[in-house]
């Protein structure tokens, strides 16, 4: 069935974006109706659940006033700076502990335990050591991509089949021939999965800890219309949300994952 | 590992360790903590930080054996236990079925799948706000967002184990006369299965950060509830002793349960990708 579809009219690339765009957005437009519908039919009372307008209303206003890209910018320094750094010293790191295999069997055990701790269960000592606000949030996001970023560098630079560490030793390969060619493409396909995992719980993360301890951000926003029973500004920052972490996951992670696995090619 | 022959006595020690670790994988998982921890003691002995700051490894100790005599620590823990497990079941049935019938039906894939890929974005902690004003601060609050929090990867994973099913199988067991139900319960189930257990496996470890959210946000008992009053308290120690048994509990279950079922799924069914 879809050979005859091809060959009747082959669609452009731009047509085929479009179309699987549209076909993506349409159920979530249904929603949007099912959603204003069940509001008016059974007259839902707007403290428990706002129509659409409403959000809209609640929308436009904060975009007018400057405060939702205030929030959102806010959000995004502290997940670029904490995601930025954590990446910076982990897979070195990462690559160090895997080169050696009894360093690794030594630590592996140890940043697995802390790979579990990572994200939310930092945040009650992380306020008490660095004070409410961007240190102790970008902490939290620092450690929650770390462990599973080192983590998942040593997974990887330890899976490199020895064979091609000693092919490359036996042509005469530097230190640094081997580490750019040889460990750091073997263990990347590894260390992108680790930072797609590790934003994630950052992400999640962060929304916690921007709703206990600062008082700017997408998660304050949430909880500080939650003050004022504006289910509405509520309703809105999910959403704001829910389409920022599918923007995030969809164009830049998934992506680059994808095209670093095609690259290198580890995967059979 | 298959270097000469040296008679080097911490190389020799080094040898017997491996071959300890070998034969019982659990000293492997245990004795590498031996020397965080006593790095952890010396510096906290040598004062580098101020004690309330930054206690060590006794104090834990000491903070444990209190809370534990006291019924605190017994309470909270069976507190989130039993919330994780109730809600993680719940989350999971829901999910199986859910991911079946997305799976399997051309059509609510088309209209699902969006749906669920944007609530599954949306993340379990954003949700608590409305929450709190739907439900109050309770059980129900934390018991919603944890089933929504274990859900999506099961019915997100679940969908991909059976689209990934090649359709020959279906097919040869429509040919030898199978009827629906047990196509269902003999190609579909078990060939989604290894995935459904990813599902699992990722579903527990993001419900398990939703909990302690949840717990340190709108509990009243709990693990998360613990650390976040030990925090308003500062109590550095009671902060410290919640990390270590958030730790110790994951490693429980990701051992007792989840790698158990992992390998019985993985030898069984052989569709594990290593």
């Amino acid at each position: 069935m879809n050979e005859l579809v091809q060959v009747e009219a082959k669609p452009s690339m731009a047509m085929k974006r479009l179309r699987s765009a549209l076909s993506f957005v349409f159920p979530l437009l249904c929603l949007v109706f099912l959603w204003e519908f069940t509001v008016r039919a059974f007259s839902v009372h707007p403290g428990v659940f706002p129509g659409v307008g409403a959000v809209l209303k609640a929308g436009a206003e904060s975009i007018a006033n400057g405060s939702l890209f205030l929030h959102i910018g806010a959000s995004f320094a502290r997940v670029i700076t904490g995601t930025v750094l954590a990446v910076l010293v982990a897979v070195p790191l990462g690559i160090l502990m895997g080169v050696s295999p009894g360093v690794s069997i030594l630590l592996t055990p140890l940043f697995r335990f802390f790979s579990v701790l990572a994200g939310i269960a930092w945040i009650p000592i992380a306020t008490l050591w660095f004070g409410y606000g961007f240190g102790a949030i970008t902490f939290v996001i620092f450690n929650a991509v770390f462990f599973v970023v080192a983590y998942n560098t040593l997974l990887g630079v330890s899976s490199i089949p020895p064979q091609l560490r000693n092919a490359a030793w036996s042509l005469g390969a530097t230190r640094w021939n081997m580490l750019w060619e040889v460990l750091l493409p073997g263990a990347l396909p590894n260390i992108v999965t680790g930072v797609r995992t590790g934003l994630g719980f950052a992400w999640r993360g962060l929304i916690a800890a921007e709703m206990i301890a600062t008082n700017l951000g997408l998660g304050y926003m949430l909880f500080l219309a939650r003050d004022f029973y504006r289910t509405e500004l509520i309703v809105f920052g999910m959403i704001v949300i829910g389409i920022l972490w599918l923007l995030i996951d969809r164009l830049v992670l998934a992506p680059l994952e994808r095209r670093t696995i095609e690259r290198w090619g580890l995967v059979r | 590992m298959s270097e000469a022959v040296v008679v080097n006595p911490a190389l020799r020690l080094w040898s017997g360790y491996l071959r300890l670790v070998a034969r019982h994988p659990v000293i492997g998982s245990v004795v590498p903590f031996l020397p965080l921890i006593a790095l952890w003691a010396i510096v906290v002995e040598a004062g580098v930080f101020p004690r309330a700051f930054f206690p060590g490894p006794t104090d834990v100790y000491h903070s444990f054996v209190d809370l534990t005599r006291k019924g605190v620590l017994p309470a909270y823990l069976a507190d989130s236990i039993v919330r994780l497990a109730v809600g993680a079941a719940a989350g999971m049935v829901a999910g199986i079925l859910l991911g079946l019938l997305v799976g399997l039906n051309e059509l609510a894939h088309r209209a699902l799948w969006p749906v669920l890929l944007f609530f599954q974005a949306i993340g379990d902690i954003a949700w608590l706000p409305l929450l709190i004003i739907w439900f109050g601060f309770g059980l129900q609050t934390m018991t919603f967002v944890i089933v929504y929090t274990v859900l999506f990867p099961v019915v997100l994973n679940t969908v991909l184990g059976v689209r990934s099913i090649p359709l020959d199988l279906h097919r040869a067991a429509l040919s030898l006369g199978a009827p629906r139900w047990r196509i269902l319960t003999e190609v579909v189930l078990p060939g989604a299965l290894p995935n459904i257990i990813t599902g699992l496996r990722n579903g527990l470890g993001y419900g398990w950060r939703a909990l302690i959210a949840a717990e340190m946000i709108v509990g009243t008992s709990g693990i998360g509830f613990m650390m976040f009053d030990a925090r308003r308290a500062g109590s550095v120690v009671e902060i410290l002793l919640g990390m270590i048994i958030l730790g110790l509990l994951w490693y429980a279950v990701d051992a007792l349960i989840l790698a158990p079922i992992e390998r019985a799924t993985g030898q069984r069914w052989g569709m594990v990708t290593r």
